[in-house]
């Protein structure tokens, strides 16, 4: 299966290319035709998002009878009303924010510190760390809920803010440890030594050097996390049990009525609502974490 | 190796994350390699049962089987769309001049919507009754004949599933691939142009070996990802019709919190690992030796 | 490094084994009067019911009036509306052995293992000493019971499961509302002629179809196939068996259900019934607010009404006598039973019906009166009326019935034999031998 995944469809056009001298002409029809391209698959991408926000300014009546793909035939914030009143949202975001910084810090600075150990100080078995800490990015998390949860109850952390970052920074830290110690592989290692024969120690050579330079791969880090960590399910939902700790995507359940009816368009809105702050971050530290991820990437 | 430093800096650095992902990763997953040999429903007494339910596994369980199959061709579609397609839209974009930070940021939008929203839009959108989008495009194409119930029909729902996880994750991989593309070398690209090699062979033989380790790296993140994936289809079908979108994960999931045979799911979950570590040798041997030959 | 793995897979042994072995300490289920002072605290209740539902909105509160007298209590509600993720939380909290005071769950062969290590309190003797027990429904109390006839869960609702249906769009069709169960596949017929969704059904939710598979066992034999199926006592190859398979074969053959019902939710069913695109539409009273009052669209709702389940020739059950669920049970742990707890009780369930049944819902007691809504159509008392006037049988479930991995397999053959993707005769041998392999484990 995995010989599929040779690139198909290339940037070529479909036609036999043309020869060298027509070149300088040809480009227009190319660009042409990757610009539709590129417009067309811009509209897939976008439009799921611009789909979300008309349902939830939807009436509940409209979203039933009407065509779930047409414009709305009336604009309304009932849905908004709603989801504010029957969720206890503000509070559901302030444990998200939480929870997601907690669990970031740790990534963050716990993955740059094994990678600063791995790729920078080396030592003898490091190969063998971090083939262990592949095998994080491959389990499957769900296997880890029960042995997890008797761990937690042994110790008392159930039902703790600490019992939802704890696990969710554990798992996010292999892709951490891995896009850290790639970024580290890229900055010269002249750096290194000529700091080394000024007399610094590892120390200060982490919070001197590499520390400062690996900015925008710490927001990637942030941000890559962030998504997945704002939306996490399966952890908070075992872990959590009291309304005050309660999650986004748990609090999300509360439009949950009898026998598994769901308020949709209540719940859309407080999607809405709910991914407006990731969305936020997201645009605000975009370019940076575009660079991140592309200087973490270049050297693979 | 940085020359000054001592054993001692190598713990200080590598002791706190370890210990970390020691008790939350490590530790459950031995607890669960542990469980493999034993019966146990979560409130009995653990049974020990020797092999029994690695055997019941590979010889017995026709589900299984089903959805072992089910996961490579989820895995295939995924790894098409995301690999692909993020090869292709990178590959567009840097012919493009003006406008890329924007098209980047627009791609990478499905990654921030909650799946749960996913879920519900593209059951939707492959409805038939009432018609959702994509029949409402068929028939406007003139295409009435393929319209369907896509989550319905044992044939295409394992193609309808695997298509929202695709597309979601596609701007993370596209952005990798971009990053790459455009390190390529300018004066590379420009003296095989004027030596006159068709864009085909300039992708060929001077764009694609440049990008082959970073091309290793995000194929291992795709396959291991597309190995795991779990949500989607369990939001969107539970696995059905039948067992026609059953995953390996969504099988192990209900066979530990439905049937609560605890231990008969961490044998699936361990050869979901072992799947995953076999898939990342088979492609590092396969892209290595073509790398070489 | 080896060193490390050894004392770590030492330390899993140890951590699990502590807790499988827990499991065994039994705590004692049917002292049921404990003795000693009421010390308030605070108390937890892990249920399955909606956040702003009537159950949760009466009992807290209750709690809040019953703290007033005992400074210091307090009830904490932590629900998880949906039943999947629900499960899985209530099955981890077993299994760590950290059940709350009070827990929903349904009669599953889950729940009877709970009981048989007595984890939880009798709930017979328990309402009896509360002096409570003769207030409630027996079908509301038999939906509780394990087959042996012994109750650990209390009620708190009481339902019953209609087969609305549109008169317009029914005669439109030239049919009327089926009298037997074996008029359906033809009715559906002429209705699909007349370009008209027969049934809507919530395909995703997977109970909405099994209920199908439910109905013609228990008109020919009334509770017994299921009590003797899910033990692998009797078959699908046996009459009852063949009948449920044929019908729901023929059911899926007359295209009964909206295309593409498999991957549609419980709200997508409902719109297609209540926007006038289906004409029928089988569900229960816990729906009488948006079906039966003047929420419901305009457009239909003088045309909707509804039968109880259609018997058979030859049935072995009553047309009073249909699936009349009192809803997911609240169960009182054993081990945190204590005389706060029993007094709290006492005080809830004595207050609980009459604030409830004032919403407009049933009681699953008997000495109380639902309050008809201002709003409500005259079909909302017609629904009431008939909890008045019920069997001595009732329709299970299956879902609550059989072992989870029989059931989860029947869900998913059930949509393969409607959609006709398998025959009858696979389908009656794959789930025969489903039961043969996983019955033995549940039902000893």
């Amino acid at each position: 299966m995995i010989t599929q995944t040779a690139p198909a469809t290339p940037a070529a056009p479909p036609s036999p290319a043309p020869p060298a001298a027509r070149r300088r002409r040809r480009p227009s029809a190319f660009r042409t035709l990757s610009r539709v391209l590129i417009a067309l698959i811009v509209i897939v991408q976008v439009y799921p998002l611009a789909w979300l926000f008309l349902t939830s300014l939807r009436s509940e009546h409209d979203f039933a009878t009407g065509d779930p793909f047409g414009l709305p035939k009336a604009l309304t914030l009932e849905n908004y009303a709603r989801a504010f009143e029957t969720g206890d949202l503000g509070k559901n975001i302030l444990n998200s924010f939480i929870v997601t910084m907690g669990a970031n810090i740790l990534i963050v600075l716990l993955g740059m510190m094994a990678a600063y150990a791995i790729q920078v100080l080396g030592f003898r078995l490091s190969r063998l760390v971090r083939g262990l800490f592949l095998i994080g990015i491959i389990v499957p998390v769900q296997i880890a809920l029960v042995p997890l949860f008797i761990d937690y109850s042994t110790v008392n952390l159930l039902d703790t803010y600490q019992s939802m970052i704890i696990p969710l920074a554990g798992f996010s830290l292999p892709m951490s440890v891995y896009l850290f110690s790639s970024f580290f592989e890229y900055i010269p290692r002249e750096t290194y030594e000529a700091a080394s024969l000024d007399g610094a120690g590892p120390y200060r050579i982490f919070g001197l050097i590499t520390l400062p330079l690996s900015l925008n791969t710490v927001v990637t880090v942030v941000l890559v996390n962030s998504i997945f960590i704002w939306n996490d399910f399966i952890f908070a939902n075992t872990f959590v049990l009291s309304e005050d700790l309660k999650t986004i995507p748990l609090g999300m359940q509360n439009y949950i009525g009898a026998m598994g009816k769901v308020d949709w368009t209540a719940t859309f809105a407080a999607v809405c609502v709910t991914i407006t702050p990731l969305l936020l971050v997201f645009l605000v530290l975009n370019k940076a974490m575009i660079q991140g991820l592309e200087s973490g990437a270049t050297k693979g | 190796m940085l020359p000054n430093r001592s054993r001692l800096s190598v713990l200080v650095f590598l002791l706190p994350p370890l210990l970390l992902y020691g008790a939350a990763v490590l530790f459950p997953i031995l607890q669960s390699l542990f469980l493999s040999f034993f019966s146990w429903n979560g409130i009995s007494d653990m049974e020990f049962v020797g092999l029994a339910n690695y055997v019941r596994m590979f010889t017995a369980d026709d589900v299984f089987w089903r959805s072992f199959f089910n996961a490579l061709g989820y895995l295939a579609i995924c790894l098409v769309l995301q690999l692909g397609g993020a090869l292709l839209v990178a590959s567009l974009l840097t012919s493009l001049r003006r406008g890329r930070e924007l098209i980047k940021t627009l791609y990478l939008l499905p990654a921030v919507i909650s799946t749960v929203a996913i879920a519900f839009l593209f059951v939707r959108i492959y409805s038939i009754d009432p018609v959702g989008l994509l029949n409402q495009l068929l028939d406007w194409m003139g295409l009435g004949s393929l319209e369907r119930a896509w989550l319905s029909d044992v044939n295409t729902v394992l193609a309808a599933v695997s298509a929202p996880e695709g597309w979601r994750f596609t701007g993370l991989y596209m952005l990798i691939i971009y990053a790459a593309l455009i390190s390529v070398p300018k004066e590379l690209e420009e003296a095989a142009v004027l030596d006159g090699a068709s864009r085909w062979t300039l992708f060929t033989k001077i764009r694609f070996p440049h990008i082959r380790p970073v091309w290793i790296t995000t194929t291992i993140m795709a396959t291991t990802y597309g190995l795991r994936g779990f949500d989607i289809p369990y939001l969107m079908t539970n696995g059905g019709p039948g067992q026609s979108s059953e995953l390996l994960t969504t099988y192990m999931y209900k066979t530990a919190f439905t049937s609560t045979d605890f231990g008969y799911a961490s044998t699936i979950s361990v050869f979901i690992v072992i799947e995953c570590l076999v898939a990342v040798g088979l492609i590092l041997f396969m892209l290595k030796r073509k790398a070489e030959s | 490094m080896k060193k490390l793995f050894r004392t770590a897979a030492v330390a899993a042994v140890t951590a699990l084994a502590l807790a499988g072995c827990g499991g065994g300490g039994a705590s004692n289920s049917s002292n049921v009067t404990p003795t000693g002072e009421i010390k308030p605290r605070e108390i937890s209740w892990l249920l399955s019911r909606p956040a702003d539902g009537a159950v949760i909105n009466i009992m807290k509160k209750l709690a809040d009036d019953y703290a007033k007298n005992h400074p210091g209590f307090s009830l904490n509600l932590i629900t998880t509306p949906d039943r999947p993720s629900y499960i899985q939380k209530l099955e981890t909290l077993a299994a760590a052995n950290k059940l709350p005071e009070l827990f929903d769950t349904d009669a599953t062969p889950f729940a009877q293992q709970l009981a048989k290590q007595g984890k939880m309190v009798d709930a017979e003797k328990l309402l009896k000493t509360l002096n409570v027990y003769d207030d409630y429904r027996p079908a509301a109390l038999d939906y509780q019971r394990f087959d042996d006839r012994s109750l650990y869960m209390i009620p708190f609702q009481f339902e019953l499961e209609f087969i609305w249906y549109n008169k317009s769009l029914l005669q439109k069709a030239g049919v009327s509302a089926p009298k037997s169960l074996d008029d359906i596949p033809a009715l559906c017929t002429s209705l699909r002629k007349a370009g008209i969704t027969p049934i809507a059904i919530d395909g995703q939710d997977q109970w909405p179809l099994e209920r199908y598979a439910a109905y013609q066992p228990f008109r020919e034999t009334g509770p017994d196939f299921i009590q003797k199926l899910k033990k692998g006592e009797a078959k699908f190859s046996d009459p009852a068996g063949q009948k449920t398979v044929e019908w729901l074969a023929a059911l899926g053959k007359a295209k009964c259900f909206q295309d593409g019902f498999s991957s549609q939710g419980y709200s997508d069913a409902q719109n297609q019934f209540t926007s006038g695109k289906a004409a029928m539409y089988n569900i229960g009273t816990w729906e009488l607010p948006s079906l039966a009052t003047d929420k419901l669209n305009p457009a239909v709702r003088g045309d909707i009404d509804f039968i109880t389940l259609p018997t058979t020739e030859g049935t072995a059950t009553a047309a009073n006598e249909f699936v009349s669920p009192s809803g997911i049970g609240m169960a009182v742990n054993s081990k945190t039973y204590d005389p706060l707890v029993s007094d709290f009780l006492k005080f809830a369930l004595e207050k609980y019906p009459s604030e409830y049944a004032a919403t407009g819902a049933l009681s699953p007691t008997t000495n109380v009166k639902t309050a008809i809504p201002a709003n409500a159509t005259p079909l909302y008392k017609k629904a009431v009326e008939k909890a008045n006037d019920l069997g001595d049988e009732q329709a299970m479930p299956w879902d609550t019935q059989l072992d989870p991995t029989t059931n989860g397999r029947l869900q998913q053959e059930l949509v393969l034999l409607v959609q006709g993707d398998i025959t009858p005769e696979q389908f009656t041998s794959t789930m025969d031998s489903a039961v043969a392999q996983n019955a033995p484990k549940f039902f000893k």
